[in-house]
């Protein structure tokens, strides 16, 4: 009697679980496919110039028309693009060197009717006439210094990049309330090489 | 005793569990008002929050599902179950459960409303019309300035064309001053720069002609375009091309940057940001609405869970104290008056409870004083019992019909019945089958039915076993009328009497040899002496009336003499010689003289070969059996085919061995008002013979420690019965006749 008793109660608590997990599962995939698209870095290298290792790489944004009426109707998207360096260990996991995020924001000026790129970090700003001009100025970055050469002291490093894309400046309060329903948020996978000392 | 302790150990294990519920629940209370506090005064503050007081309902909604769910679950158990009090828990659920829930769901409808309306109105068409038609008068004010400012890059371009290239930087200036543009550059192929007239050449370079510039440039179009700065700063990027019918490889191009007046720039700006803004926040139009409604529902949630979950608490907290009190109920119904249960509270039901266990209380004492007083009654009735059952005298407790409420064990046996079932049974029903009993209730009957109900009497009752004498006594036991009833206390008096009789025999017998029999001897020496003397000589008439007369006195004395020495015999009490011998052989030596002496006598023996040698007086036994024999045989006298039948057998009797001879005939049998005296002196119904034959047998048998009885056979003729014991030693321990007498005569005195 006790033990029956002892697994009906569990049976209601596994359901009520599955319910609350599922009813989460669902609030994430309510509004899905904003950014369909592919997401990911083409290309990427470094080079050194003068002892500083210079990042470049070369990103596929999405496109596509939920993105760009979002971006018509006054919406801000954040790109990030995140680079880290980590220096292997045989037995143990990689030791972390460098983390580094390139930011920047794209919106829609529409009293010029033009595409505004700004960098986050520097405040500068780009503008360009057509999405596709914008996008391609971000997915190319070219010179990114990322390293210093004593900042490495033999073995074998590990460079990371990964791109992101989110729906960016909003209030805090409203940004918190989202933190279960933003579907604006991808990154791509990590594109990742050896970096030959 | 049990129940109290559950009870108690339920509320111990209640308590701590109730006193943490509160803590936490005090806890949860708090730390939402807290979290409330810092989200009015600060909303970025809330939204820091938000994560952790959602994750904290969502606990919270889990852990009380969970709870409400084993509370729940146990309800409708105990309600399967009857339990007492569940029905009212289920009740008092009910009610304050849809007490809560619907003014709670009525509450969050509306607020779901409200939440949807207040949300939508935020984002209202007009709003975002509003917004545009900002933005679209802002870009009207500035195109304004744009076509302005295109058509002066037009005109400049072509007083260009005729400017030779000596002059060029000096116009550039000029217009650059006179137009307040920021730059003026004349661009050539591959984006060469030719000349350029910058406000500040110290600090800035030309900026590079943006892509779509030189496209349209390219195709001879005119450019212009507002750019926006860093800082809410706009630009006005104009650009023309120079129609060079010298160069047409190599065309050239000016371009001029103006800026928009800090005001105009602030004002576009500002309805920029708007729109900017609305965008962003418009977006969250759906999932805002998605988040509040979670919200709400969670906390909705949480409150009618929390006041369902209450309900059941406080219902059972309510019911408690009343379902110990019908346990207590149910406890002291089935005799456990131990129950004491614990006061809940300083309220009317602390107060019903305090009385319960204060009922119990006394019902314990009082239950305690009567089983004490109960087993006084029943230690004092067994006491009564063994009394009665050790009494010899006959005790039997009767009410008006006669129905038997008790009876000893002297009692049965006096009747010759066994009275040990016969309680609850009525009298005349028992006496259906004995003989003795049925005289001895017809007595009675007959005495209750004349309105005696207190008498002492003498009853004689008459059996094929024998006469019997009992002294009755009837007495009333006090009683109402329907429960009156009367005890017969009665004894057998029988032995008694027969030893009191036998006693005045003996004492008869002892005088009549002593005088009778100091005469006798001088009478026939006197009338022998006479004839001798007389006869002689006298005459022959004469001598033969002497001689007759002399004869009949001798031959009277003589008779006399052996009567005499018959009494004699009976008050002797001479020693007895014990000696060891076979009944059996004893038994065939009698029946072979009597068979010789008379041959019509028709003996049988029936002989037990178990029976072997006995102790007794062995002339005595003789003579106790030609006593039998020869009463037997003057009783067969005249019957057409006697028959005389001699049986030994062996029996036992508790620890000692007994021999059995009875004697038999198919004569006439005792007469019927003779049987009980038949062992008596003169008692005899034949024409000849002392009398005293029985009465002899009896005093031997009675000598040896036996006993005898003697009753008429069913088929007919009469048997009498005599057990001897076998061994001497036994006839020692049950003392012997002379002891008996003498407590008889001693009793007399």
């Amino acid at each position: 009697m006790l033990r029956g008793q002892s697994n009906r109660s569990t049976l209601h608590r596994l359901v009520l679980t599955l319910g609350v997990v599922a009813l989460a599962v669902a609030s994430v995939f309510a509004f899905a496919d904003a950014l369909d698209g592919v997401l990911e870095v083409r290309s990427a290298y470094v080079n050194i110039d003068n002892g500083v290792f210079l990042l470049h790489a070369r990103i596929e944004y999405p496109v596509n028309p939920a993105i760009r009426d979002a971006l018509r109707d006054g919406v801000t998207l954040t790109f990030d693009l995140e680079t880290r360096v980590d220096r292997e260990r045989r037995f143990w996991f990689n030791a972390n060197i460098v983390e580094l995020t390139l930011r920047r924001e794209l919106a829609y000026h529409a009293v010029s009717d033009r595409y505004v790129v700004r960098d986050v970090r520097s405040d500068e700003q780009q503008t360009f006439p057509t999405l596709e001009e914008a996008l391609g100025y971000l997915g190319k970055v070219d010179g990114w210094p990322i390293l210093v050469e004593p900042q490495l002291d033999g073995g074998n490093y590990v460079i990371s990049v990964r791109a992101g894309v989110r729906r960016g400046k909003l209030p805090a309060s409203l940004r918190a309330l989202m933190f279960w329903a933003d579907d604006w948020h991808r990154v791509s996978e990590w594109y990742s090489w050896s970096l030959p000392v | 005793m049990v129940t109290s302790g559950v009870n108690e150990e339920t509320k111990a294990r209640l308590r701590p569990g109730s006193a943490a519920l509160l803590i936490l629940w005090t806890a949860i209370g708090a730390g939402a008002l807290l979290l409330l506090l810092k989200s009015v005064q600060n909303s970025a503050e809330f939204g820091r929050l938000q994560p952790a007081v959602l994750v904290l309902n969502v606990i919270g909604v889990i852990a009380l599902v969970t709870l409400l769910t084993r509370k729940l679950w146990q309800l409708v158990r105990e309600y399967r179950d009857h339990v007492p009090g569940s029905r009212l828990i289920a009740r008092t659920v009910l009610i304050f459960g849809a007490l809560v829930v619907a003014p709670l769901l009525i509450v969050y409808l509306s607020s779901l409303e409200f939440l949807d309306r207040g949300i939508d109105s935020w984002f209202q068409v007009e709003v975002k019309q509003g917004l545009n038609d900002a933005v679209r008068l802002s870009r009207a004010a500035l195109d304004l300035r744009m076509r302005e400012y295109s058509e002066r890059t037009q005109s400049f371009a072509r007083t260009l064309e005729k400017v030779s290239a000596a002059d060029l930087q000096t116009r550039l200036d000029d217009e650059r001053v006179i137009s307040e543009a920021l730059e003026i550059v004349l661009f050539g192929g591959h984006e060469r720069i030719i000349a350029a007239s910058l406000e500040n050449p110290l600090e800035t370079l030309p900026s590079r002609p943006p892509s779509d510039l030189l496209r349209q440039v390219g195709q001879l179009r005119p450019y212009v375009s507002l750019e926006p700065q860093t800082g809410g700063k706009y630009i006005i990027r104009t650009a023309a091309a120079l129609r060079d019918p010298l160069a047409s490889t190599d065309s050239r191009y000016v371009v001029a940057i103006y800026p928009v007046p800090a005001q105009l720039s602030a004002l576009a700006e500002a309805v920029q940001r708007s729109y900017s803004q609305y965008g962003d926040v418009a977006a969250m139009r759906e999932p805002l609405k998605y988040s509040f409604r979670l919200t709400l529902t969670l906390v909705l949630l949480l409150a009618m869970l929390a006041a369902i979950y209450g309900a059941i608490f406080s219902a059972q907290r309510l019911v408690s104290p009343v379902q110990d009190l019908i346990a207590g109920t149910r406890a002291v119904g089935k005799g456990d008056f131990g129950t004491r249960l614990p006061l809940p509270s300083r309220d009317e039901m602390g107060f019903l409870v305090h009385s319960f266990n204060d009922m119990t209380k006394r019902l314990r004492r009082a239950r305690e004083e009567a089983l004490h007083s109960q087993q006084a009654v029943e230690r004092e009735r067994e006491r009564l019992a063994i009394i009665l059952a050790r009494l010899s005298t006959g005790v039997v407790a009767v009410d008006r019909k006669l129905t038997v409420s008790m009876a000893n064990h002297a009692a049965g046996s006096i009747l010759g019945t066994d009275l040990s079932a016969a309680t609850g049974r009525a009298l005349p029903e028992l006496a259906a089958t004995n003989e003795r009993l049925g005289q001895f209730v017809a007595a009675i009957a007959v005495r209750f039915a004349g309105g005696r109900e207190e008498w002492r009497e003498q009853l004689d009752l008459d059996s094929q076993a024998g006469r019997r004498t009992l002294m009755c006594a009837c007495t009333p036991l006090p009683g109402e009328d329907s429960d009156m009833g009367y005890v017969i206390v009665f004894d057998d008096i029988t032995t008694l009497l027969q030893a009191q009789r036998d006693a005045a025999w003996g004492e008869v017998a002892r005088r009549l040899a002593h005088e009778i029999k100091n005469p006798l001897t001088p009478i026939q020496l006197s009338a022998e002496r006479l004839r001798r003397k007389l006869l002689s000589g006298m005459k022959a008439p004469d001598a033969e009336i002497l001689d007759r007369a002399t004869h009949t006195i001798v031959q009277q004395v003589e008779t006399m003499q052996q009567m005499v020495n018959a009494f004699s015999e009976y008050a002797r009490a001479p020693e007895m010689r014990i000696t060891r011998f076979s009944l059996n052989q004893l038994v065939t030596d009698v029946a072979d003289l009597y068979r010789s002496q008379d041959p019509r006598a028709d003996i049988h023996l029936v002989l037990d070969a178990q029976l072997d040698m006995i102790e007794a007086d062995r002339g005595r036994v003789r003579q106790i059996l030609n006593n039998l024999v020869t009463n037997a045989l003057e009783a067969l006298e005249g019957v057409a085919q006697p028959r005389l039948e001699i049986t030994t057998r062996s029996e036992s009797g508790g620890d000692a061995a007994y021999a059995v001879i009875s004697v038999c005939d198919n004569g006439p049998g005792f007469q019927r008002e003779l049987l009980g005296r038949v062992f008596d002196p003169y008692v005899t119904s034949k024409p000849k013979g002392t009398g005293l034959g029985l009465a002899i047998v009896k005093k031997i048998v009675e000598e040896h420690g036996g006993r005898i009885d003697a009753d008429n056979r069913s088929e007919g003729g009469a048997r009498v019965r005599v057990v001897l014991p076998v061994k001497d030693s036994t006839r020692s321990a049950t003392g012997g006749t002379r002891t008996r007498r003498a407590l008889a005569e001693g009793e007399r005195a």
